[in-house]
């Protein structure tokens, strides 16, 4: 294939599951906004995917300030999921999303089981949302979401019902604070999720010296940036080895380097998070960055180095 | 209006007493900032800190065609603010913005006419160059308040005086060690004014503006709360992003709720915040 110019495109577009992306580079929730805040910043229509901030059922104020923290490679956030509430997202914000390439995936939030049936079937009908992701596993909260992401059984019985109340695409986001995340992985799949990402913050702290008083107001925050690259790289490669599902690769991931390892190693595709901060063109710089690597490397697909660390040379 | 993502040539890093500095930048395409706005930058191929820093445009020249110079002024307090103190001119270095809501001193929404005070605390008197500039324009008198623990910390300290003597004000300096100005807290130097003013004629100035401390912001707030007078703060609060896409940066509001700095701020009125 060639472009008008006479230049060769390799194709970049992925299949996760029953999600077909124009490219494996996806935004993750929490650091893209509900997208629309990027769209002076960022060119949108580049990316494969993005996934927005989690909603619940209802607006959250989020926690109080001190919420973030940096540290060495990273950062800690303590947000609390502050959102505007699902339907102020369906109404006044996915019809702007929804006309563009990129797939719209929605992160939802719950206290308790209900909470996520009633967010899975609120979004169900609509056709701009592409798949949800359950956030399962948000350290920010004081109750709910983490414990369906740390309880195998709990998580099943969580997903076989989000399962039945949207045709949409489940997106399990799985949290890197448990023993085997795989194990949680498979309790999942057995639940009827279509695809897992992994993974979500490392729950952290951080102290103020001169004050002698936690950095964050709620002590313990989530850590994400370059720091937890190795950490979830190899979270991804136990996933995507014992459980039979699709995986979306998070942590740390700012260089075309950092893509290759987690598609190597497993993923199907990624989100870029707290990279965005430091640069908001970071996705799209991935996107490119991704395809001069493919062809100069004469990669032909995607597809073709998902897992391939793993297979014999 | 879009705020640029672009890289800066460092023109001149001039060290100032106290570890404070003067970073001169020039954005091409960048759009002048709003009195009060700020923008997120960071050293040159910077690796650590991860994140860039927050710093209200102090002072701006446009140059040629589309293109800003920009003064940044600063204190080193970690490795953020070491980093941009260790630029070389002639390194290109990221700067986003101008971002944020500043000031709303001008203008049909802007508070009232008459007298104003500036109030600064350290280094948060970067955050009014601008607006002083502005007033001085508009040829709006304006007393400049400028407290720090000593002389030393009151950097530019001549050029606000240059500014709201050009509007018939003045600068009234204090600092807590005696070495420069009154010997005490630049907050009390406001309320001397006002009480002074209100045991005569009546009100001393129409509007306040600080940027400084928590502590100073939130004495200024409750003194114009005392005396009936609008005011504005530019904030800090540590930020991820700059634009609003982290929520990191959440103000406590008085309503109840949060806000954030680099959105709704980070100049917001003094009612408006929980101190």
């Amino acid at each position: 294939m060639t472009t008008a110019a006479g230049a060769p495109v390799t194709d970049l577009s992925t299949r996760v599951g029953p999600l077909r992306l124009q490219n494996p580079i996806l935004t993750a929730s929490g650091t893209f906004g509900y997208g629309l805040e990027f769209a002076e910043r960022a060119d949108l229509r580049r990316l494969g995917g993005l996934v927005t901030k989690g909603l619940s059922l209802e607006p959250l104020a989020g926690n109080p300030p001190v919420r973030i923290a940096e540290t060495r490679g990273g950062m800690l956030n303590s947000i609390g999921l502050q959102n505007i509430g699902v339907d102020r997202f369906l109404n006044d914000v996915l019809p702007d999303l929804a006309g563009l390439p990129p797939k719209v995936i929605v992160n939802l939030f719950g206290y308790d089981q209900d909470d996520y049936v009633r967010l899975a079937e609120r979004v169900d009908c609509h056709r701009g949302v592409a798949a949800v992701e359950l956030n399962v596993s948000c350290p920010n909260v004081s109750k709910g979401g983490i414990e369906f992401g740390h309880d195998p059984e709990i998580l099943c019985g969580l997903v076989r019902r989000v399962r039945s109340a949207t045709g949409k695409p489940v997106i399990v986001k799985l949290s890197p604070n448990v023993t085997s995340p795989a194990a949680l992985g498979q309790a999942a799949s057995a639940g009827g999720a279509d695809v897992l990402s992994a993974v979500n913050t490392f729950v952290g702290m951080a102290i103020n010296t001169r004050s002698r008083r936690p950095v964050l107001s709620t002590v313990r925050g989530g850590l994400s940036g370059p720091a937890i690259k190795p950490l979830a790289l190899r979270i991804v490669w136990d996933v995507a080895h014992e459980v039979d599902l699709p995986v979306i690769g998070i942590g740390g991931i700012e260089t075309v380097d950092d893509v290759l390892e987690f598609l190597l190693a497993g993923a199907s595709a990624v989100q870029v998070g707290t990279a965005l901060f430091r640069d908001p063109r970071t996705a799209e710089r991935l996107v490119d960055g991704l395809r001069d690597r493919m062809l100069a490397e004469g990669v032909a697909s995607v597809g073709s180095l998902v897992g391939a660390a793993a297979r014999p040379q | 209006m879009a705020a640029l993502d672009s890289r800066g040539e460092v023109l001149e890093v001039r060290a100032l007493p106290l570890q404070h500095f003067l970073l001169r930048i020039r954005v091409a395409g960048m759009e002048p900032a709003a009195p009060g706005q700020f923008v997120m930058v960071a050293g040159a191929n910077q690796a650590e800190p991860y994140l860039r820093r927050a710093f209200s445009v102090y002072d701006q020249e446009p140059v040629g065609t589309g293109a800003l110079t920009i003064s940044l002024l600063g204190k080193v307090i970690g490795p953020g603010t070491a980093a941009l103190a260790a630029c070389l001119p002639g390194q290109h270095i990221p700067v986003l913005g101008p971002l944020g809501r500043g000031f709303h001193s001008m203008g049909v929404h802007g508070l009232h006419g008459g007298r104003a005070a500036l109030v600064a605390g350290g280094i948060g008197s970067a955050g009014l160059g601008l607006l002083a500039q502005a007033l001085a324009r508009e040829g709006r008198p304006f007393d400049f308040y400028y407290g720090g623990r000593g002389a030393d910390d009151l950097v530019e300290a001549e050029e606000f005086r240059r500014l709201s003597e050009s509007t018939g004000g003045r600068l009234l300096r204090t600092t807590e060690d005696g070495t420069a100005g009154a010997r005490g807290l630049v907050a009390e130097a406001l309320s001397a004014t006002l009480e002074a003013a209100a045991a005569q004629t009546g009100r001393a100035y129409e509007a306040l503006y600080t940027c400084g401390p928590h502590g100073l912001m939130a004495a200024v707030a409750r003194i114009a709360v005392e005396h009936g007078i609008e005011g504005e703060a530019a904030m800090e609060a540590p930020m991820g992003c700059g634009y609003g896409a982290c929520l990191g940066c959440a103000v406590e509001l008085e309503e109840g709720g949060y806000a954030l700095c680099c959105r709704h701020g980070p100049v917001f009125n003094l009612r408006e915040v929980a101190w």
